[in-house]
């Protein structure tokens, strides 16, 4: 039963039809992986002579027992970021007559296929044969192979429990939330260390090995735990969010743009409602905190604004950029009724405008605390998100007429490749490069020209927009039949 | 003459699943197209709104070629399936956007809504439910209504009594009965002979994409069409 369960999400894989951008991230993802092993393994090898270097005169034992627990503890949070839960695709299985039990095992074992489990293997291995054994006798190395294979599982088992109750219940994230904080905040301020409670239980383990039976008991606590819980709730209304009262809402600022607010208005209740547009944009969100990599004092003093282009406008426009580059595709699933209704497409496009030019100008509002740097970082911005309202959301939409993959909006973003094709990685080099072509002659005769020179163009694109909507729909007529079938193939 | 169908043809990987030599609706006619899967039913509603390009022919609304003029969609209302509908909206949003598509407000929705309390069963409104959370039968109740919200002249339905529960399907069947008029021309496909022959005047039998009957309904009309299906 196991093997014809991989079998079917091995074919599952290759026959979904995305395949295409499926298959080239895993292979990137693949290569990164096998980096990591590697680097992993030298790691591993190394170990004694890194401590060594890093911090001399420390006791190597010391620091390598401070790690374990300081490790699994970076790891149990990174678990909890990418490792997924490996549960709806049992739907389908539920109902046939397959005892549950070999359900629950397949998800107990699918879980352990991943590469974030080899890593810690790959790292203290090594450094447990070469020195704990020779140094505190062979049963006390075993212990501690033992309590590092314990603990990957404890990991395992525990952020895939901890995701499944979030799942369910999203009042559990908070108090997690702030006991993840207690600890940053009592290891920041050197009250309690991670480290120091981690090399104090090895060193016991070292000395006592018996002791070392206590992370084989709580993994397996852990695995019971996750085990009660799937088995109990492997029903598929369990498997889907919990229900709670839906309302209507309008949002009466946009009904002076008539028909085309309308729609704009749809497409915010779309992002709002949907796991994936929604995830997206939060995303956008994360990202004002770029500016920061890159608005150095020395440029800002150098008004050197060429370098401070870019993080402008991947900022002020990373809506436009990133909810944009799946356009139209996350209406894929109502698009024939789109068009089967009577929308105009000049609104629908208006619409797409009005939502750009929105999402911009937040952004840009967002981004205002970067006054605080220099007044001069507010000027870029305000030149950028000119130029993106102008320029890069015509580029955006004409790219999206060339977009036919369908997306399911109601799934997460996170390793979502989902509607990834050539013209939507394509989209982001004319949208970030273009404003270099005008600002590097301009900057010549000097910065300001080259901003200037942006805002320019920006203002342009606005006041040709009716030129450019009439152009954007002819390029949709021409390809809307394309689009629509496109996504009427779902995966 | 509503809609007239010249030389359509549509091929899909080699197979052709529409080849209409000729076919003409008149105003005011109910016609039930029906067929067994792969008929080609679904294909040429797809047409008729424009959803996918024939490879030959043209399907003329009123005059004017569908492909070339958004004109039709004045006067045409569809339900096809559930890509017609929004399913992140609750259904009275769905139903004022729709209605504001064809400058209808807000109240004059929820008065038309008011009217079609019996054929909702109380599932519909105010139950706090996006579209993508009701039942398909329940989402097709939403389809249905915005369609016949749009007060269309060409009305057009796919399989509409298709997972309905019984009281339903016959309070629709009476409604589509009640709605006819020399002002609607509606084109139903079915499954269910049943219905059909009963809410149709006019049956067109498709086979492998072709029109291989097409007659008016009498009272021998169930009949024949049973024999046909149970070859």
């Amino acid at each position: 039963m196991f093997s014809t369960f991989l079998r079917h999400q091995w074919t599952g894989f290759w026959r979904s039809r995305n395949k295409g951008a499926t298959i080239a991230a895993q292979v990137i993802m693949g290569l990164f992986a096998v980096y990591l092993i590697g680097v992993c393994f030298l790691v591993g090898f190394i170990l004694e002579d890194l401590i060594d270097k890093f911090m001399p005169g420390k006791d190597i034992f010391l620091v390598f027992n401070g790690m374990i627990l300081y490790y699994f503890s970076i790891d149990f949070i990174v678990r909890l970021q990418i490792q997924e839960l490996p549960t709806l695709a049992i739907t389908p299985y539920l109902h046939l007559n397959i005892p549950k039990r070999k359900l629950v095992n397949f998800l107990h074992v699918r879980s352990l296929i991943s590469v974030i489990n080899v890593f810690p293997l790959i790292i203290f291995f090594p450094f447990c044969f070469r020195n704990i054994a020779p140094e505190y006798g062979n049963f006390a190395c075993g212990m501690y192979l033992l309590a590092i294979f314990s603990l990957v599982m404890f990991n395992n088992y525990g952020a895939l429990y901890f995701k499944r109750i979030s799942a369910e219940n999203i009042r559990v994230v908070l108090p997690a939330i702030v006991l993840l904080a207690l600890v940053a905040g009592l290891e920041y301020l050197k009250i309690f260390s991670i480290a120091a409670f981690s090399d104090r239980v090895f060193s016991f383990i070292a000395v006592h090995p018996g002791a070392g039976f206590l992370f084989p008991t709580l993994a397996l606590a852990i695995f019971l735990l996750n085990d009660s819980y799937l088995k109990n709730n492997l029903y598929i209304e369990d498997l889907t969010a919990g229900e709670e009262r839906k309302s209507s809402t309008d949002y009466p600022f946009l009904n002076r743009f008539g028909a085309a607010g309308t729609l704009a208005a749809l497409e915010i209740k779309l992002i709002l409602r949907n796991k994936r547009p929604h995830a997206t944009v939060t995303k956008g969100l994360i990202l004002l905190f770029y500016g920061f990599l890159f608005y150095k004092q020395d440029l800002i003093l150098t008004n050197q604004f060429g370098k401070m282009l870019f993080p402008a406008v991947f900022m002020t426009g990373n809506t436009i950029l990133i909810y944009g580059q799946f356009m139209f595709g996350w209406q894929a699933a109502e698009f024939d009724g789109m068009l089967a209704n009577q929308v105009s497409i000049r609104d629908f496009f208006r619409a797409k405008f009005i939502l750009l030019g929105i999402s911009a100008s937040l952004l840009t509002a967002l981004t205002s605390f970067y006054g605080f740097l220099s007044w001069k970082i507010l000027a870029v911005h305000l030149a950028s998100c000119i130029y993106n309202i102008g320029v890069s959301t015509v580029i955006v939409l004409y790219f999206a007429t060339r977009n036919y993959k369908y997306i399911d909006i109601s799934k997460g973003a996170k390793f979502n490749w989902e509607g990834i094709s050539a013209s939507t990685m394509l989209l982001s080099l004319p949208v970030l490069l273009s404003p270099f072509i005008i600002y590097l002659p301009l900057s010549l005769i000097g910065p300001y020209w080259g901003l200037a020179g942006i805002t320019i163009f920006g203002l342009a694109g606005m006041a040709t927009r009716s030129y450019w909507t009439g152009f954007l729909v002819r390029e949709f007529n021409k390809r809307k039949h394309k689009i629509a079938e496109g996504f009427r193939e779902r995966s | 003459m509503i809609i007239e169908i010249n030389k359509l043809k549509k091929i899909y990987a080699g197979i052709t699943v529409v080849d209409i030599e000729q076919l003409t609706i008149n105003n005011g006619e109910t016609v039930g197209v029906i067929g067994n899967n792969g008929a080609g039913k679904t294909t040429l509603f797809r047409m008729l709104l424009d959803l996918i390009r024939p490879d030959a022919g043209e399907i003329l609304s009123k005059g004017h070629n569908v492909a070339d003029s958004d004109q039709w969609k004045k006067y045409t209302a569809s339900y096809l399936d559930e890509g017609f509908l929004i399913d992140y909206l609750t259904p009275e949003e769905y139903f004022i956007f729709i209605g504001s598509l064809h400058q209808m407000g807000v109240t004059e929705v929820m008065h038309f809504l008011r009217t079609y309390e019996e054929f909702f069963n109380g599932e519909i409104l105010e139950r706090g439910k996006y579209i993508r959370d009701f039942s398909k039968g329940n989402q097709n109740k939403v389809g249905i209504t915005a369609a016949l919200m749009q007060q269309p002249e060409l009305l057009v339905l796919d399989e509409p009594f298709a997972n309905l529960d019984p009281t339903t399907q016959i309070r629709l069947k009476t409604h589509l009965k009640l709605l006819k008029s020399p002002g609607l021309t509606t084109l139903i496909s079915s499954h269910d002979l049943n219905h059909v022959t009963d809410v149709c005047d006019r049956i067109i039998l498709f086979e492998k994409g072709r029109v291989i009957k097409d007659f008016y309904t009498n009272e021998n009309t169930l009949e024949e069409l049973e024999a046909y299906f149970s070859q």
